[in-house]
This record gives C-alpha cells, structure tokens and sequence, in this order.
C-alpha cells in the first residue's frame, strides 16, 4: 500500500532523514514512534506531500507519488492541533473538502451528516462552532473532516496529546475502533508508547532520523532489537555486574561486557523458582501502591533493581523487609556495546 | 537537491500574476510617495540659491542657527521632555486608581478617565478653551472670584502643558491597564506576606514589571510632545510642527527661503523620531519580563490601610475625575444651549435647544447706527452648516477611503511577508518607513513635491492642484497610518495556526481560497478594528489637514478650528460654540460607536456570534408567538 523507499529529507545542511524505508499493508494502524525530533512526523509529513524528500520515493499502490501536489494524494490528515477553521462551524469545517470538490448541496449535505453520526457527532453539534465543543468532539471533527472526502489513507499526527489523560484513554480506543470499522490505512505519529501497543498492528521506533525497529507490539516490547528500544519501550533495569557475575555463576553464559536489561514484570518477589531460575537476596527500599500493581525499590548486589508485583492482596512487602528475587536468564535482552 | 516545503509547480498562474501586480504597485507606492517626496525635502534644504542665483548649501543651516528657530525646537524639546514627566504622573496615577487600589467608585472614575479616548485633538483642545480661555466657563467664574486675574492665563506653554498632560493618558489608559492587569497576583501577596506593605509592594514588585510598558509610554509620549500640533496652534505657543506649517504656507516674498527652513525643522524632527524609535525598539528587544507563574492569579484591588492617606488617595481620584469630566459634562450642557447662554457661559436649564445640532435661524442685530440688522440663517446646527457638513463629508470620505486602503495593503503585504522571510522583512521595513518620518514631514513633502507638473509617475499632474488635493491627501492619511496598520494586522496573522494553512491544502483548496476563506475570516475582527481605528483617528485628525491648507480638503477638525476663530463676527456664525460643542458630542457618539463595535461586537469570536444569533432568534420567536 504505501512504500518509502530509501527517503532523505535535509533541512540545509542537517539531515533529518536518514535513509528510510517503510512498507505500510492496506488496512493496517501502522504507528511511527519516537521521542520529539526523532523524524516521525517529518517522515509523516513526507508521506502527505508537506516535504519534499532530498533523496528516495514515495510509493503509493506502487504509484510514484513523490512529486505529486499535497491535494492530489487522496490522504486525509489528523493534525495535532486539529486544525480546524475557527472562523467556520463544525459542519462548514467537515464541508470544506466537499465544497472545493465543488460536490452539489444535498450531497455535501448527506456526507456530512452521514460521517457526522459515524463519528458520534448530533445535528445540533453540527450547528456549533468549533470553539464550543471539548477536546474529544473537537478530534472526532478533525477525524471527520479527514475522512469525509473518502481518502485512501489517513494520517494522525499525536491526535490525543492535547488531551487530558482520562479522555486519551478513552479515545484512543474508540480510533481504534473506528479505524477498524472505516477499514482505512492509518499512520499514527506518537512519542507515547503506550500509545503505539495498545492501538497498532505494527510500530516503527524512530531515533535521529533513523528507524531502529519496526515489528508488532510485542516484537517491539518483549525483543527490542536495539539497545534504544528497549531502553525507549516500557520501564526497564539494566543489571550491574555483580548481577552478571550471579548469573553466570549459575550457568547463564552471559557475556560481561554487554549491557543485560529485563524488564520490571520478569522479575518475581518471593516467589516459587522454576527450573533455570536465580534466586538473588535483596531488601525492600521503597514501594509505591498503585492499586492494581505495586512498583518495589530493591536494594540488590549494589543496585537498585524495580520489579513490579500484581497486587494480591495478600502479598505486601514494606521498607527494610528481606526478599528474594526470583529472575531467569531467559528473560533477559542483552546488547552488544556501542562502539566509542 | 535540498529538502523544502513541497512547493507547488511553478507556471505562471493567476496567483503568480497577482504577486507581480501587488509587487509593481507596492513599488510604485514606496518610492513614489514615500521615498521621492521626502528625498526631496531633504534635498531642498541644500539646493537655497543666494540672491545671486548661486546655489547655497549651508545657507538654511545659517540662518538656523543665527535666527529664532532654534527656538521652536528648544521649546517643542522642553513640552516633550515636561510631558513625559506630568503624563506619566497622570497617567500612572489613573491606572493605579482604578486598577490597583481599592477607591471607591472605581468604575465611574474609570469611565472619566477614558473620555480621552473617544476624543481628543482639536475637539479636546477646543473643549478645554470653552472652559478656560479668556471668555470660558472656569475663567468667567475664576474672574468673578478673583477680578485681578489676567483672563487670558490660560494660554502658552502652561495651558498646552496642561491641556497635553490630560490628553496624552489614552495610551496608559489601555497598554499600562492592560501591562496591571496582567501582573500575577501571587507575587504580590507573596510580598505582603513576607511584611511589605501595599505601597512598598507597589515599588518593589509591582513597578518593576511595568517598567518595559512604561518606558514605550514615555518614548511614545516624548514624540507626541515633539510633534504636538492642534494644542500649540490653538493655544499659542511657538513649536516646531505649528512653525512647520506657517513656514510651508509662507512665501520667499515674506522671509528668507521659508520651505527650505520648514523642511530643515521636519528634517531635525525626523532625526529626534528616528533616534527615540531606534532607543524604543533597542529596549524592546531586549525582552520584557515574563510572568513564570504556570497559574496566574488575577489581580485584587489593595486596601490602603492608612486612613489618612486613603482618604487623601480618593480626594486625589476624584479631583482627576472632575479635571477629566468637567469639560465633557459642560461641552455636552451647553451643545443644548442657545448662543445667549453659551455667550455668558451660564446654563440657561429652561431653555433647551437642538438648534446646535439640526435646523438655521436668522440672527437680529442692532448696528453702530441704531438699525436693526437680521442675517438669514447665521444661527445653524452641524448638520444644518454648510461649512461644517462639507468638513464632515471631505473628513468622512477621505478617511474612509484612506483607512480601508491601508488595511488591505497592509493585509496583503502581511500574507506575503508570512510566507516569505528574506523579501517579506524588506517588505516589512518599508512598510514601516512612515513610522521613522513625522506626519508633518510626509504632508509638507507631498504639498512641495506634487505641486508640479513635472511629476511624470503621475502623470504630469499637479496633484496639489484644486480638488485633486483630495486624492494627495488620501495617500497622505493611508502612508501616515500604514505602521500602525501593520504592527496590529501582523500581531492578527500570528494567531493563525500553521496547520490550518496545511489542512486547507490537503482539502485542495488553493492559496487565494485558502487566504480568503480561512485565514482572511481569522484575521477580519482584527482588520476591522484596525480600520476603525484608523478611522477614528484620520476623520478628527488635524495636522495633516492643516498642513495640506486646501479649500478643497477642508477636513472637520479644520472647520472646528475655525470655528474658535469666526464666533459671531459681523453677526456671522454666531453660535459657532455651540456649534463646536454639538460637533465634539458628534465626534464622541461616532468615537464611541467605533470603539463599541471593535471591542465590544467585533471582539467576539464565531461562537459568542453563533449564541446571540440564537438569542436573537429566541427573542424574534417569542415576539411572533405574542403577536400570533
């Protein structure tokens, strides 16, 4: 469906896009993730006809779209502003598409109100101006807007970061389900990793300009192929080599001089070891309750180790309380150095 | 190749061509009335032939120096520099009352205070004569008090001083109100808190964050100073633009060269506006404070604890008021009042009239040989008055004109400059060129450079000539009014989110479409405003008028003017003051109007429009029901 082959985009002298290339499947909710200035929504812009790439081609349906006017690309776009025309009501908003198709009244009239109630808006949301409506009506009007001249795709760019945290939940998936039900190709930007798993079929992790990963939630979350992943995706430890050493000790083969990572739910309190299990002695430092979880500080080997426990209800381990760690090699992620 | 914006395929389309056009005529405007004319100015300084026919450079410059004009300049410094003393004190002291303090009263104090801004100039000028010139109310009555007072003590540097003191507050009346308004009012309970007192708090928190407004007050105040015109002409004192226009109006049989001499006093007064906007906008970008408060809190009013001074604040409050209010309260009295009770500047409360403001009668007078004599129609109301409609039509359609002229250059020029930021800041600056020059500067320029015919990017036309004067002057008022024009209209355009530009594109929609359908309406309430604004301010301005001196562009504050100077002569206007009260009451309904539909109507945005179109329509229902 959408290919970017080889794409370079420089801003003067600073390249901001390093060679990349993505192949985005019809249908699929393919999310570009990174932190700010990472070239996600460079890359997004590039896809929309924003930029221009230096070097490389835009595919779309094996079309060569790279030279191809913004208008002409049939690819709607969610921005993260929304975007929407402050001077112009939401059903003038959603109609601006139509109308510069120069589609006849009772036409724009039908697709405007038909994607209205497909989004969740009433006729009398559709009378407002934009300004009156919350941030979640304000983002399905955006949505609606983008959809209503029936792109072939669609691009969201962090939609839900002006939201409160509740809302973004809430959301984030009603787009997915929306997403599903339209059946559009869909291309997320988003810095949130939470975010990317929850609503994607498959992710790309930008870093500098470059893509490290792209693979499926779990791909991305449980064999991070870089260091940058792993470290990006989820809250992780990274073991000093006293731990190393422990391990090894008992037949893990782990080489020293790569940096081991295992992320905070491998990690078990207490609990029975299976097979290949270590048992490392620890004490509690802290912990902090959440509710459905509880998040220990664990003094170990010289280091602080976070291991999160479901909470049970009956397991409930306080500050200077003595423990063991249960941990598996297995679990682990390991790199290889970066070279100086 | 080098990644960019992705432009759009480069034929020559309409929108190229429209940019070619908007750059020729941009072109044409800059240099051929801004740029020529003033060089020109410039330039006649050093081109004075002695009487020998040779040309003497440093003649002007001689004279200068060995004759009186230094005096103009000395005295129009000494009114800049007192001014920014007295209305700073004025000005800071009408903020702090209304806004700071916690005065009884507050609102009416504050609506006193703001009658500066629905008018000034000659009208507020001639309001304050027909309170304390030699025959005015306040001086009729001080005379009776005191019969050994010089009735003419009202007049000179003191009453300018006076006079300007008052006047010049509208800007601390808006920008510091607003610079108070939007101090966080934590700091200053933080200061109470660790034992300041509201005056020490005042001094050491609040004062410093004001200080960046102030000083743009200050500069801005010390130019009006400098470039004061309709109090110096009306109330008698040697300035430079009053000389300016004397000089322009002069001829070489009166005195040695008096054009190059007007345009050496306009060249000074340009170097003084250049270097003061240089100081301004030095310090501007040097930054102003910025609150860091992530939750700001709205300003309360500070109880002034010592009974003594509180009582002595709202003495002060109120004296203010009354030196603001007085002359509005009698102006709008005696706009009702025959010219017999206007004459002896006492209310006559069983005699009202329109007279002043609609309808003509005939005066009777007797004559030095006992005959009675009548003129038909010397008593007439502003819209009755031949003179005062036709400087109501010449200032209204010029104004008009000219004020809507310089919103869309200045809407279209801001598109541009938005778009392209390396020829966009040349744009910008000359743009911004009429700023650097005194509007006296611009107008004497425009009266010496086209009265020629030899102007051939005019077409050989002597624009100073009969009524073509009308369309000098319109350039003249649209140049003077295009900085302003733009620092507001470019302040609108930031407002635009970039984004929206984008999503139009990824609609389809083209530049034009994209300009007049999106980001035009964003912009219009600003537009308007701006166009109000630059309404208001040409359609009572009077320098400019005075500077042109035509027959044929008589404007109203013109007329006004005149009318301080023609009362009853020869049993000829005789209710002239009257007249000119009815006029600044007309001058102060329009002002306000104005002021109401930009601020109040034009301020809302698209969904307070919405909710009172439904109002509106809840309202019309119900009387249709009643009616049904």
């Amino acid at each position: 469906m959408i290919d970017l082959k080889n794409i370079i985009v420089r801003f003067g002298d600073f390249e901001a896009l390093h060679n990349i290339n993505v192949n985005v499947d019809k249908g699929e909710f393919f999310t570009f993730l990174g932190p700010s200035g990472c070239g996600k929504t460079t890359t997004l812009r590039t896809i929309t006809g924003f930029i221009q790439p230096a070097e490389g081609k835009v595919y779309v349906n094996d079309k060569d779209i790279t030279n191809v006017p913004i208008e002409k690309r049939n690819i709607g776009i969610v921005f993260q502003s929304y975007a929407l025309f402050p001077t112009m009501t939401v059903y003038d908003n959603i109609a601006y598409g139509l109308k510069i198709k120069k589609m006849k009244k009772d036409e724009i009239d039908t697709k405007v109100r038909t994607i209205a109630k497909k989004v969740d808006l009433s006729d009398e949301q559709l009378g407002k101006a934009v300004s009156q409506l919350s941030g979640g009506q304000q983002q399905r009007v955006a949505i609606a807007r983008s959809l209503v001249t029936e792109p072939e795709i669609i691009c969201l760019d962090e939609p839900l970061s002006n939201l409160d945290a509740k809302l973004r939940v809430q959301l984030r998936t009603e787009l997915k389900h929306m997403q599903k039900e339209f059946g559009i190709t869909s291309i997320y930007v988003t810095h949130d990793q939470e975010e990317a798993l929850t609503l994607s079929d498959r992710i790309a992790v930008f870093n500098k300009g470059y893509i490290e990963q792209i693979g499926t939630p779990n791909e991305i979350y449980n064999h991070s192929a870089t260091e940058f992943v792993c470290n990006f995706i989820g809250d992780i430890n990274r073991l000093n080599d006293n731990i190393v050493s422990k391990l090894n000790e008992h037949g893990a083969a782990l080489d020293p001089a790569w940096h081991h990572y295992i992320r905070l739910e491998r990690l078990h309190v207490n609990s029975e070891p299976k097979d290949d299990d270590v048992i490392l002695k620890g004490v509690v430092k802290s912990r902090e309750y959440y509710g459905l979880y509880i998040k220990y500080y664990i003094d170990c080997e010289g280091q602080e180790l976070k291991i999160i426990e479901k909470n049970d209800g009956i397991n409930l381990y306080d500050t200077g309380d003595f423990i063991n760690i249960v941990i598996s090699a297995r679990d682990l992620m390991s790199y290889p150095p970066k070279e100086a | 190749m080098t990644a960019s914006r992705l432009k759009q395929p480069k034929p020559f389309n309409t929108e190229k061509a429209l940019q070619l056009i908007g750059f020729l005529c941009f072109a044409y405007l800059f240099f051929g009335f801004m740029l020529l004319p003033c060089l020109n100015t410039l330039t006649s300084i050093f081109t004075v032939k002695d009487a020998a026919g040779n040309v003497d450079p440093f003649a002007v410059i001689r004279f200068f120096l060995a004759g009186n004009m230094p005096r103009f300049v000395w005295n129009s410094l000494r009114l800049a520099v007192v001014l920014t003393i007295t209305v700073n004190i004025v000005g800071i002291s009408i903020v702090l009352l209304t806004e700071y303090f916690d005065i009884k009263g507050a609102n009416i104090l504050r609506l006193g205070y703001m009658t500066t801004l629905i008018y000034s100039g000659v009208a507020l000028v001639t309001g304050y004569m027909f309170l304390y010139s030699s025959d005015g109310i306040m001086t009729t009555k001080l005379l009776e008090m005191f019969p050994t007072l010089n009735p003419k003590w009202f007049s000179g540097y003191k009453a300018v001083l006076f006079t300007m003191t008052f006047a010049c507050t509208s800007n601390h009346a808006l920008f510091l109100r607003n610079a108070i308004r939007g101090i966080d009012y934590n700091t200053v309970e933080a200061s109470r808190n660790l034992g300041a007192s509201p005056f020490t708090t005042l001094f050491k928190v609040v004062f410093p964050t004001l200080i960046p407004t102030l000083f743009s007050l200050t500069i801005m105040t010390f130019i009006t100073g400098l470039c004061a015109m309709s109090a110096p002409t009306l109330l008698g004192y040697d300035s430079i633009n009053p000389e300016i226009v004397r000089l322009a109006g002069s001829s070489v049989a009166d005195e040695s060269f008096p054009q190059a001499r007007a345009a050496l006093l306009s060249i000074i007064l340009a170097c003084f506006t250049i270097l003061l906007l240089t100081i301004l906008s030095s310090y501007e970008r040097k930054g102003h404070y910025l609150s860091v408060s992530k939750t700001k809190a709205k300003l309360r009013k500070q109880k002034i604890d010592n009974p003594v001074l509180n009582v002595l604040m709202h003495i002060y409050a109120y004296v203010l008021f009354i030196i603001y209010m007085t002359p509005v309260v009698m102006i709008v009295l005696f706009s009702f009042q025959t010219y017999q009770a206007i004459k002896v500047k006492r209310l006559d409360l069983g005699n009202w009239t329109f007279i002043n403001y609609y309808g003509t009668q005939d005066y009777q007078y007797l004559t030095s040989r006992g005959k009675y004599k009548t003129i038909e129609g010397s008593i007439s109301g502003v819209f009755s008055n031949e003179a005062t409609l036709g400087g109501i039509h010449t200032s209204f359609v010029l104004s008009v004109i000219a004020a809507a002229l310089a919103c869309v250059i200045v809407v279209i020029a801001c598109n541009y400059i938005f778009k392209h930021k390396k020829t966009g800041t040349v744009l910008e600056y000359a743009l911004l060129f009429p700023w650097l020059l005194p509007t006296i500067l611009i107008c004497y320029s425009y009266r010496v450079f086209f009265n020629s015919n030899d102007i051939w990017y005019v077409f050989d036309q002597n624009l100073y000539y009969a009524d073509r004067v009308r369309i000098l002057m319109i350039i003249a008022y649209m140049v003077v009014r295009l900085p302003f024009s733009l620092r507001m209209i470019k302040a609108a355009f930031y407002q635009i989110d970039e984004e929206l530009e984008d999503a139009a594109r990824n609609l389809g929609s083209s530049q034009i479409r994209t300009f007049l359908k999106v980001k035009l309406p964003i912009i219009m309430p600003s537009v308007l405003a701006v166009f109000a604004l630059n309404f208001n301010t040409l359609f009572t301005e009077y320098d400019m008028g005075a500077t042109f001196a035509s027959s044929y562009g008589t404007t109203y504050a013109m007329v006004i003017q005149s009318m301080c100077r023609e009362e009853g002569l020869y049993g000829f206007n005789v209710n002239a003051s009257g007249r000119r009260c009815a006029s600044t009451v007309f001058i102060m309904i329009v002002s306000g109007i104005i002021l109401y539909l930009v601020y109040g109507v034009g301020g809302r945005d698209i969904g307070e429009r919405i909710a009172a179109r439904e109002r509106f329509k809840k309202l019309f229902s119900r009387f249709k029901k009643k009616e049904a």
